[in-house]
C-alpha cells in the first residue's frame, strides 16, 4: 500500500470498534472486512442459539483484535490472524463439547454389562447350526372314574428303540407318575409333554449313559378317561446347516451389496463425465468454462449436503417401499461424493503432459483421453472402491426407512 | 520461414514476459535462444504454438498467420515441442507416448479408443529405433532413466513429421553426456530432416557448439541476435549481468 492509499488509523479503529470489520472496509479491505463482520455475528448468533451466552463475552477479545487489526490495516501492516482463529476454535471445541453432553463416567457401571452383551452378542454371530432331528416315546395312562376304560393296551416295545413306561398307569388327581425310560440316546437332555388339546410341559429329564431315564410327575387332570404323554429328545445327527437366520438374512444381504454396487455404479456413470466439466484446470479457458465449472461444483456440493435417509425418505415416496428406492437415494448422493473426488484428482495432475499433448495438435478431448486419463485412473478406481464400501453400509441404513436390503428386514 | 512480429505478452499478474520481440528464422537453421531464467525463453516458444496467448503482436509460420488462426490442430501438428522436463504420460506406454505424437493428424473419434493406422505404428517404431529404444516400447514412460524420457520425447516430435521444433530447456534436467545425445538427436533432425529447430539452453558453450545463430533474451526484450562467435566477454555480460561467469559443460 503506498502512501496515498493510507487511511486515518483512529477512524479505522473507531469505525471496527462500532461494527466489528467496517474499519478493514474503510481501509479497503473488502474480504477481511466482511468476513470479520459476518463471521463475528454468526458465531455469537450461534453461541446464543446454544445457550452459551457466557461465551460471547469472551469473543470481545476477538473485537479488541479486530480493532487493533483496523488500526493497523489503516497504516498498510497485515497483522496475523493465527489468534484469533485459534481463540475461535477453542471456544467452538468448548461448545461442542458441552452441546453433545460427553459425560465420561457414564461409562461406568450397569452401561458397561449393557456393552458387554451387546458387544458378546456381536462376537458370536449365529451363521450355522447342528443338524438334528427329534426322537419321541409315548405312553398312556388311564384316570380313572366313570366311563374310564378299563385298561388301556400300551404299544408294543420294539428294542433298541426308544420308549417309555408309566407306573402307575391307572391314576387319579394328583397321583405321582413315574416314567421311565430306556434305549434314548445317552446323555442327554430331553422334555416331557402332556399331549391334550394344547401341549403341557411336564418337565425335563435327562439320560444316564445307558440311554435311561426315571423322572415323575404329578396328575392333575381329573376328567375320566385316557391320557397321553410324550418324551421327547433333539439330538444332533452329525453334519452342520445354515441356522434360519443366516437363510432368511443372506439373501437380503446379498440384496445390500448389489444395492450399493449399483447404487456406485449408477452414480459413477454420471459422476465421471461431470467431474471433468468440474475440475478447475481443466475449465479455465474461457469464461463460459469457468460457469461451468462453477455450476456442477455446485450441484456436487448440494448432491453430496442432502442426508441419503433424507433422500431414500423422498424416492421412497416416489417408487414405494424397495431396493430401487434404495438404489436413487445411494446413486443421487454418491454423484456428489464422487464427482468431487474425481475433480480434485483431476486437478491435481500434473500440467506438463498436458501441455505435450496439446502441442502434438490434439483436440481438447483427445488432450483429456491421451494426458489426464491415464493420470487419474488409479485414484478413480481407489475412490470408487472406497464409495462402494461406504455404499454397503449406507445401504443398510436405508434399508430402515424402506430402501430394501438387510436394513429393512431389521425392522 | 518464421516471422514473429512486435511480440509482447503481459501475464495477468502485470509481468511484462515478452516486450515487442521481432525475429525472422530461416527454413532450415537451428538457433539457440539463450538469456537469465525469467527472460521470456519459454514464454516466446509457448506464444509459437499458442500454448499461451501472445497479448499482440503476430506471428506467421509460411505465411500463415498462427496469432490468427481459429483452429490451431493444422499449426501445432506442424510444429513439435519437446520439454525440459519430458512432459511424457508416465504410467502409459513409451509406445503410446510416442504414437501419440500422431493426434493431430489422426481420425479423432478413432484415436480415443486408441486406434492408429499401420502407417503409424511403423513410423512410431522406425522413429523409436532412431533414438535407440525399440526394445522399451511396451516398458512404462517413467520406468526409463531421464535421457531416455528425453530421447521418447524427441521420437515424439518426430511422428509431427514438423517443420519446426521448439526446444525448451531440453536438456537443462540431464547430465552433460545425456544431454549431448539429445542435442545431437536435434541437429540430425536439423541437418538430415531440414526442420527448423528453436531451442532453449542455459549453457553458451552448447549454444556455441550446435547453433548457427543465438538470440539471447534479457526482461523480454532481444538483446543479441548473431552468430555463436561473436559473443565475447563484454556480450556475455551484457546478456547475463557484470556478475556472470562462463560455465563450460564438455
Amino acid at each position: 500500500m503506498n502512501g496515498k492509499d493510507q487511511k486515518n488509523s483512529i477512524i479505522a479503529a473507531v469505525l471496527s470498534a462500532i461494527l466489528p470489520g467496517l474499519g478493514q472496509i474503510y481501509s479497503h479491505e473488502w474480504r477481511r472486512g466482511l468476513v470479520i463482520l459476518i463471521g463475528l455475528t454468526a458465531q455469537a448468533a450461534l453461541f446464543y442459539g446454544v445457550g452459551a451466552q457466557w461465551l460471547i463475552g469472551v469473543m470481545g477479545l476477538i473485537w479488541l483484535w479486530n480493532i487493533w487489526d483496523a488500526f493497523s490495516l489503516a497504516k498498510g501492516i497485515r497483522v496475523s490472524t493465527a489468534a484469533p482463529i485459534i481463540l475461535i476454535l477453542i471456544l467452538n471445541l468448548i461448545v461442542s463439547w458441552k452441546v453433545t453432553d460427553i459425560h465420561i463416567p457414564s461409562f461406568q457401571g450397569e452401561q458397561r454389562k449393557v456393552i458387554g452383551n451387546i458387544v458378546s452378542g456381536l462376537g458370536k454371530p449365529d451363521f450355522i447350526s447342528q443338524k438334528t432331528r427329534q426322537i419321541t416315546a409315548t405312553a398312556k395312562y388311564i384316570v380313572i372314574g366313570p366311563g374310564a376304560p378299563a385298561s388301556i393296551k400300551q404299544p408294543a416295545v420294539k428294542h433298541g428303540e426308544p420308549s417309555i413306561t408309566l407306573s402307575p398307569s391307572k391314576v387319579e388327581k394328583g397321583t405321582i407318575i413315574t416314567v421311565t425310560g430306556v434305549d434314548f440316546t445317552p446323555q442327554s437332555k430331553g422334555s416331557m409333554i402332556l399331549l391334550g388339546a394344547d401341549e403341557i410341559p411336564a418337565g425335563s429329564f435327562h439320560t444316564d449313559k445307558n440311554g435311561r431315564f426315571e423322572m415323575k410327575f404329578v396328575n392333575d387332570r381329573y376328567i375320566p378317561g385316557d391320557y397321553f404323554v410324550q418324551a421327547r429328545m433333539v439330538v444332533p445327527t452329525g453334519g452342520w446347516s445354515l441356522s434360519s437366520t443366516l437363510k432368511d438374512a443372506a439373501p437380503r444381504m446379498f440384496e445390500t451389496i448389489y444395492l450399493a454396487f449399483i447404487g456406485t455404479a449408477l452414480s459413477l456413470i454420471f459422476a465421471l463425465p461431470l467431474s471433468f466439466l468440474g475440475a478447475r484446470n481443466l475449465m479455465s479457458g474461457n469464461a463460459f468454462c469457468r460457469a461451468v465449472y462453477g455450476l456442477v461444483r455446485v450441484m456436487f456440493s448440494v448432491l453430496r449436503s442432502v442426508e441419503v435417509l433424507i433422500i431414500a425418505v423422498i424416492a421412497v415416496a416416489a417408487v414405494g417401499i424397495g431396493p430401487f428406492a434404495g438404489v436413487l437415494a445411494l446413486a443421487i448422493h454418491g454423484i456428489g461424493a464422487l464427482g468431487k473426488l474425481y475433480s480434485e484428482a483431476i486437478e491435481s495432475i500434473e500440467h506438463g503432459p498436458i501441455e505435450a499433448i496439446k502441442s502434438t495438435g490434439a483436440n481438447d478431448l483427445q488432450t483429456v483421453v491421451y494426458a489426464v486419463v491415464p493420470q487419474v485412473v488409479p485414484q478413480f478406481i481407489a475412490f470408487t472402491l472406497y464409495r462402494w464400501d461406504i455404499n454397503v453400509r449406507m445401504a443398510t441404513v436405508i434399508g430402515l426407512v424402506g430402501g430394501g436390503g438387510i436394513g429393512y428386514q431389521l425392522i | 520461414m518464421l516471422r514473429i512480429e512486435n511480440l509482447t505478452k503481459i501475464y495477468p499478474n502485470g509481468t511484462k514476459a515478452l516486450d515487442g520481440i521481432s525475429l525472422d528464422v530461416p527454413n532450415g537453421q537451428f538457433v539457440a535462444v539463450i538469456g537469465l531464467s525469467g527472460s521470456g525463453k519459454s514464454t516466446l516458444l509457448r506464444c509459437i504454438n499458442r500454448l499461451i496467448e501472445p497479448t499482440s503482436g503476430r506471428i506467421f509460420l509460411d505465411d500463415v498467420e498462427i496469432t490468427a488462426a481459429k483452429d490451431l490442430r493444422p499449426i501445432r501438428r506442424k510444429i513439435a515441442m519437446v520439454f525440459q522436463h519430458f512432459n511424457l504420460v508416465k504410467r502409459s506406454s513409451v509406445l503410446t507416448n510416442v504414437l501419440s505424437g500422431r493426434l493431430g493428424y489422426t481420425n479423432p473419434a478413432a484415436s480415443l479408443v486408441h486406434m492408429f493406422g499401420n502407417d503409424d505404428l511403423a513410423d512410431a517404431r522406425s522413429n523409436l529405433a532412431r533414438v535407440g529404444l525399440l526394445e522399451k516400447e511396451h516398458e512404462r514412460a517413467d520406468s526409463l532413466s531421464g535421457g531416455q524420457q528425453q530421447r521418447v520425447g524427441i521420437a515424439r516430435a518426430l511422428m509431427q513429421k514438423p517443420e519446426l521444433i521448439l526446444a525448451d530447456e531440453p536438456v537443462a534436467s540431464l547430465d552433460p553426456a545425456t544431454a549431448h545425445i539429445v542435442l545431437d538427436h536435434l541437429e540430425q533432425m536439423n541437418k538430415h530432416d531440414g526442420m527448423t529447430v528453436l531451442c532453449n539452453l542455459h549453457f553458451l558453450s552448447l549454444a556455441r557448439r550446435y547453433a548457427h545463430r543465438v538470440i539471447a533474451l534479457k526482461a523480454g526484450k532481444v538483446v543479441f541476435d548473431g552468430t555463436p562467435d561473436e559473443i565475447d566477454d563484454a556480450r556475455f555480460k551484457e546478456i547475463y549481468g557484470e556478475d556472470a561467469v562462463q560455465v563450460e559443460i564438455a
